[in-house]
């Protein structure tokens, strides 16, 4: 398919997706009100009904839906009844956040992985060992690791914070060591398994066996023939990678109390805010399709057999 | 190697599940019973990994944590197995549009952050499923179904693409030029061809089914107490990490060895 | 000590370099554990709300940390006694109240504005306007009249008497100059638009010792010295306000330094605060306040078994509310009688009691009908079993922990609790409001320093279809004297005259057992041993209210 065709197709999912979550949310049960009522003692029936009127609350679903929609066509995506600010505002900062922890947790399990895997091929002693960390990474509970680092690293030695984020002039960086360790060590797995398998496999190509009879070092050989061959299944598992790194974000923001896209969606459902969690979640939705497209794209420039 | 290895973790985990009321009644100890004097106690004879914050055992109910996490898990993996075969040999039988269809929601379900639409999920309330509310039986239901809702999709991959292979067999096109009926040639040489493949799946499935579980139950939308998982004990635990820092490292070890032991059989199913 | 509320190592290394210098501290982080969904005086009231605002902005009156009605804007409180409060007749003849209250002289916004009659008039406006969306609205459908008399005094006409009417609530001042012309233009949009969401920076807004300089959604907010603020210096140049909702990672960051406080209104559950003091001896001065927030287990009286109060009567007696306090909350919750807090000067010191006493609860019980069984379960004549659905809110640890210890007692007594337990929006939206729980229900209510608990036992306030199930008397108890002394107290205006009638009430309750009172729970206020001058209040007015006292050693 070409890439408009593409795009047009994540449109269109993306919009059948704001309407299943929109119902979805309406169906929980509860609505803003209710949240309400619970926390204010002195919030009578009567207040609760004029309260639910002027919010649009006694409408049905659809209704509700219709005018969402409407109004998100012609670019007001609402308020977000739990931060009291226009959608948008929100999640700006909050895509900000997200995006450093998760681009330097994939970078480094990319690096990582992919590290591991190299030297596992060209020592094959050390085979085992690689495997078994990559065994343990991917059976590992992330926030049970998140856990045991808050342990080790703030409570016990104190050397780092256990959450939150920096604030006016702190460098920004120790806010970031652990919630970064603890989403790439289980997402480093799978590339140091593929990155594995794939550099066995390339080293095994006649090809490469030309270039070392031709006297090429172990280590070039490696670095300049056969990781590139590797490389196109990497970016194929990169692209299906976003969606579940999303995932590790909603535990990890939420664990290390790290403002982000994970954390105000978990905060937005939760609290009922409607507005919030659909721009989020379809917001997070789009950004992996078109992680899940430009993985595709990468692999197709990289592999001529694809194009 | 793996595939021994793995059998052997999952075999003490479920053994694990199966003696958990045996252990009880031979150690005299009730998994359910607080004992309010005995809260976060170390490691005794009595209570060989100490006891919680109510004061029961955490050896014991760490046993009755297997039974469901391993419910969950096994219950979600099926489901997703069962669904996810079904889908895929549909998908390569009939092709065209319902190929299509299927795998277009398939590619969207994959392509989609689980966490957060399972949060949603499980937001909403059980009664609409027509489960009752608040008991523990059917919240492992509930969770195995939401689970299962995203864990059919890499089955129904697998499983397409090896019925796609069976299909365009030469046998096949000769049974239906003999008029051998549809059904009974998926079910008697399809279905067969899909059963490798799609063991390996469930296998991980299970795995990533139990780390799901524990994911949920740790942000408080999983497996209520009293009922005993193990990640609703470490969403306990966690919150006494500076009292009872031991408490947090059961679970998360056993999760860790049985999610490990599902993933070993899984590869060891693969070679 | 320009590293506080950094990085760890900084602070790690900072505390190694010895004990800081003498200077007083410039600023003071505080943990909270919910972040305030708007800033708005009298949209949404939550908690977290409260305790940012209590630092920013003054309200007329407040309860005071000895629950005493205090005025803080206005000069005087206004009574019979001296004059500024009158009784009158409505103009449709019931019996009403007009008050005068008369602003401070020298009260300004933080840009430098005068406080005047105009910014009461202001609020009072846009609350009776229904489509501005205030939250409790009650007061603005009660005062249907407000004139300016001068700049600073304004008169206002109740419809109702009440004994309380001095206590003005949330109702308070807004910044006219500022927000009327953005309530004017669409008084519906007037909830989203307001300033104090939109520009909450803008030092007009505030009228506080602090005002907010910076706001970080959903993580924390700064606060700066009001410049403008006419009562007694701040010390503190800023004060930040961090929201970490997990208490495990907000006690991690005190432990760790990056916050300095946490607010006991918002903060560690008692138990984790004793466990916290036992560990960091030294480190932190730990205050338990006893507050008004009343734990409790509603009962059912629809249900036969629940209807008969020597049941009732039983569960409580099998309930050994002090063990639970001792072992499970280190002592630190006040084992409650009834729903009056003992703090409160309404609280009968004579009520009846309910020690734990399986004994008499065997004997109550056999008295009922119920015999022991083969199974350790109790029976009636007709082999019916002795069990009861106990409920509370799934996701409040120290419920479900009470919960579990609770059927583990009555299981000794031979009653089986089946424990149902529901999501906070399922449980209070669709269970409780509706009356559809089945046994016991255990949830808390919060309430001020003696009010009326009429919503909650008075037999017009059952929830039901018919009337769209408003009121929350969920046990749907109805007691014809209980009615009448509802209806009496709020009108009663002598305090001396209000005590045998309160008295009663609370009689009346011990005996019937409408709900069995757990505990009352306390406020764990835990702040650093250089901080002077915190004083914990324990109800709805927080502890900021007097943040210009806060002092560093």
């Amino acid at each position: 398919m070409s890439i408009p065709a593409r795009l047009l197709q994540m449109l269109l999912t993306l919009a059948a997706l704001s309407l299943v979550f929109y119902l979805l949310l309406g169906l929980m049960p509860g609505d803003p009100i209710d949240l309400a009522l619970t926390a204010d003692p002195r919030l009578t029936a009567a207040d609760a009904e004029r309260l639910r009127a002027l919010h649009g609350l006694d409408r049905p679903l659809w209704a509700r839906y219709l005018s969402w929609a409407g109004a998100v066509l012609r670019g007001d995506f609402g308020y977000s009844r739990l931060f009291a600010r226009p959608v948008l505002a929100l999640i700006g900062p909050a895509l900000l956040s997200s995006l450093a922890l998760l681009g330097l947790a994939l970078g480094l399990a990319v690096l990582a992985g992919v590290g591991l895997g190299v030297l596992a091929a060209l020592r094959p002693r050390l085979g085992p060992a690689v495997q078994g960390l990559a065994a343990l990474a991917q059976a590992m509970p992330g926030f049970w690791l998140g856990i045991l680092l808050i342990i080790l690293f703030a409570v016990t030695l104190g050397w780092l914070p256990a959450g939150g984020a920096a604030e006016g002039g702190e460098p920004r960086w120790p806010f970031l060591v652990l919630p970064v360790a603890t989403l790439a060590f289980g997402h480093m797995a799978a590339y140091a398994r593929h990155a594995l398998s794939a550099m066995r496999g390339a080293m095994a190509d006649p090809w490469i066996r030309t270039a070392r009879a031709r006297g090429a070092s172990e280590g070039r050989v490696a670095l300049r023939h056969a990781l590139p061959n590797a490389a196109v299944p990497l970016i194929t598992l990169l692209g299906l990678d976003a969606g579940s790194l999303v995932s590790g974000a909603v535990i990890t923001e939420t664990l290390f109390a790290r403002p982000g896209m994970g954390k105000l969606i978990f905060d937005a459902v939760m609290g009922n805010d409607y507005n919030l969690a659909l721009v989020a979640l379809l917001l997070v939705a789009g950004v992996t399709m078109l992680g899940n497209l430009a993985a595709d794209l990468g692999q197709r420039a990289l592999d001529p057999r694809l194009a | 190697m793996r595939l021994w290895l793995g059998l052997f973790l999952l075999g003490v985990v479920l053994v694990s599940a199966l003696l958990a009321d045996t252990a009880g009644s031979w150690l005299g100890l009730d998994p359910w019973a607080p004992d309010l004097f005995a809260r976060y106690a170390p490691p005794s004879a009595t209570h060989p990994l100490g006891t919680d914050d109510l004061g029961r055992d955490v050896a014991l109910r760490l046993l009755h944590g297997a039974r469901v996490s391993l419910a969950v898990g096994v219950g979600a993996a099926l489901m997703g197995a069962v669904l996810g075969t079904l889908a895929g040999m549909l998908a390569a039988w009939r092709g065209g549009l319902a190929d299509a269809v299927l795998m277009r929601l398939a590619d969207a379900l994959l392509a989609l952050p689980a966490l957060p639409l399972l949060i949603i999920l499980s937001a909403l309330d059980p009664a609409m499923l027509g489960l009752p509310r608040g008991e523990a039986a059917s919240d492992v239901l509930r969770v195995a179904l939401i689970l299962a809702i995203f864990g059919w999709v890499g089955v129904a991959r697998l499983a397409r693409a090896a019925a796609m292979s069976v299909l365009a067999m030469d046998f096949i096109r000769a049974a239906r030029a003999l008029g051998v009926p549809e059904g009974r040639l998926l079910l008697r040489h399809v279905l067969p061809a899909l059963l490798g493949p799609v063991a390996v799946a469930t296998a991980l499935a299970v795995g990533g089914a139990i780390l799901a579980e524990s994911a949920l139950s740790f942000l408080g939308l999983g497996i209520a107490p009293p009922a005993a998982s193990w990640g609703n004990m470490l969403a306990g635990a966690q919150e006494a990490v500076f009292q009872a820092p031991l408490v947090a490292l059961w679970p998360g070890l056993a999760i860790l060895l049985t999610v490990l032991g599902c993933n070993l059989v899984a590869d060891g199913l693969r070679r | 000590m320009a590293v506080r509320g950094g990085a760890g190592l900084l602070a790690v290394l900072a505390l190694l370099a010895g004990p800081a210098t003498a200077q007083p501290r410039e600023t003071l982080t505080i943990g909270i554990t919910q972040y305030p969904s708007t800033l708005h005086p009298n949209i949404e009231n939550m908690a977290a709300k409260s305790y940012v605002l209590g630092f920013t902005r003054r309200p007329l009156t407040a309860y005071d940390p000895n629950w005493a009605l205090v005025c803080l804007q206005c000069e005087t409180l206004p009574s019979i006694e001296n004059g500024l409060a009158v009784r009158e007749a409505t103009p449709d003849g019931r019996p009403g109240l007009r008050l005068t209250y008369r602003l401070r002289e020298g009260l300004k916004w933080g840009d430098g504005t005068p406080i005047t009659a105009e910014d009461l008039l202001f609020a009072w406006q846009a609350g009776r306007e229904d489509a501005t969306g205030f939250g409790p609205a009650e007061f603005y459908r009660s005062a249907y009249e407000l004139r300016v008399i001068d700049p600073r005094t304004i008169e206002m006409r109740l419809d109702r008497v009440t004994f309380d009417f001095a206590s003005m609530g949330d109702f308070q001042p807004l910044p006219a100059h500022l927000e009327r012309a953005v309530w004017q233009a669409d008084p519906r949009a007037y909830r989203t638009r307001t300033l104090y969401d939109t520009a909450p920076t803008n030092p007009g807004l505030w009228s506080g010792p602090y005002r907010v300089s910076g706001v970080q959604p959903g993580a924390g907010i700064t606060l700066a010295r009001n410049p403008a603020w006419s009562g007694l210096a701040p010390q503190f140049r800023e004060i930040r306000i961090r929201t970490v909702e997990n208490t495990t990672a907000l006690e991690a960051q005190l432990l760790s330094g990056q916050i300095d406080m946490i607010a006991g209104e918002l903060g560690l559950p008692v138990e984790q605060a004793a466990a916290l003091e036992r560990r960091a001896r030294g480190r932190f001065h730990v205050e338990y306040r006893p507050g008004l927030i009343y734990e409790h287990m509603d009962t059912n009286l629809d249900n036969p078994v629940l209807a008969d109060r020597r049941v009732r009567q039983a569960l409580l007696l099998a309930t050994d509310r002090a063990r639970i306090v001792a072992q499970l909350f280190d002592g630190r919750q006040t084992v409650a009688h009834g729903p009056v807090n003992p703090l409160d000067r309404m609280a009968d010191p004579a009520i009846r009691q309910y020690p734990y006493d399986p004994a008499r609860a065997a004997a109550l019980l056999e008295e009922a009908g119920w015999r022991p069984g083969p199974d350790g379960i109790r029976r009636n004549e007709q082999g019916a079993r002795l069990v009861l659905d106990l409920m509370t809110t799934a996701g409040n640890r120290s419920r479900e922990q009470v919960q579990q210890v609770v059927a583990a007692m009555w299981r000794q007594a031979g009653i089986e609790a089946r424990i149902r337990n529901e999501p906070p929006r399922v449980f209070f939206a669709e269970t409780l409001s509706r009356r559809r729980h089945q046994g016991l229900a255990m949830y808390a209510w919060i309430s001020a320093p003696e009010a009326v608990p009429r919503s909650s036992l008075h037999s017009d306030e059952i929830p039901s279809a018919a009337r769209n199930f408003s009121g929350q008397n969920y046990p749907g108890f109805r007691n014809a004297e209980m009615d009448r002394l509802l209806e009496a107290l709020p009108t009663t205006l002598d305090a001396e005259a209000r005590r045998p009638l309160w008295a009663r009430l609370q009689a009346i309750y011990a005996e019937e057992l409408p709900s069995l009172p757990l505990w009352f729970r306390q406020d764990a206020h835990v702040w650093p041993l250089w901080l002077e001058g915190v004083r914990p209040t324990g109800h709805l007015n927080p502890t900021s209210l007097w943040a210009e006292e806060w002092r560093s050693r």
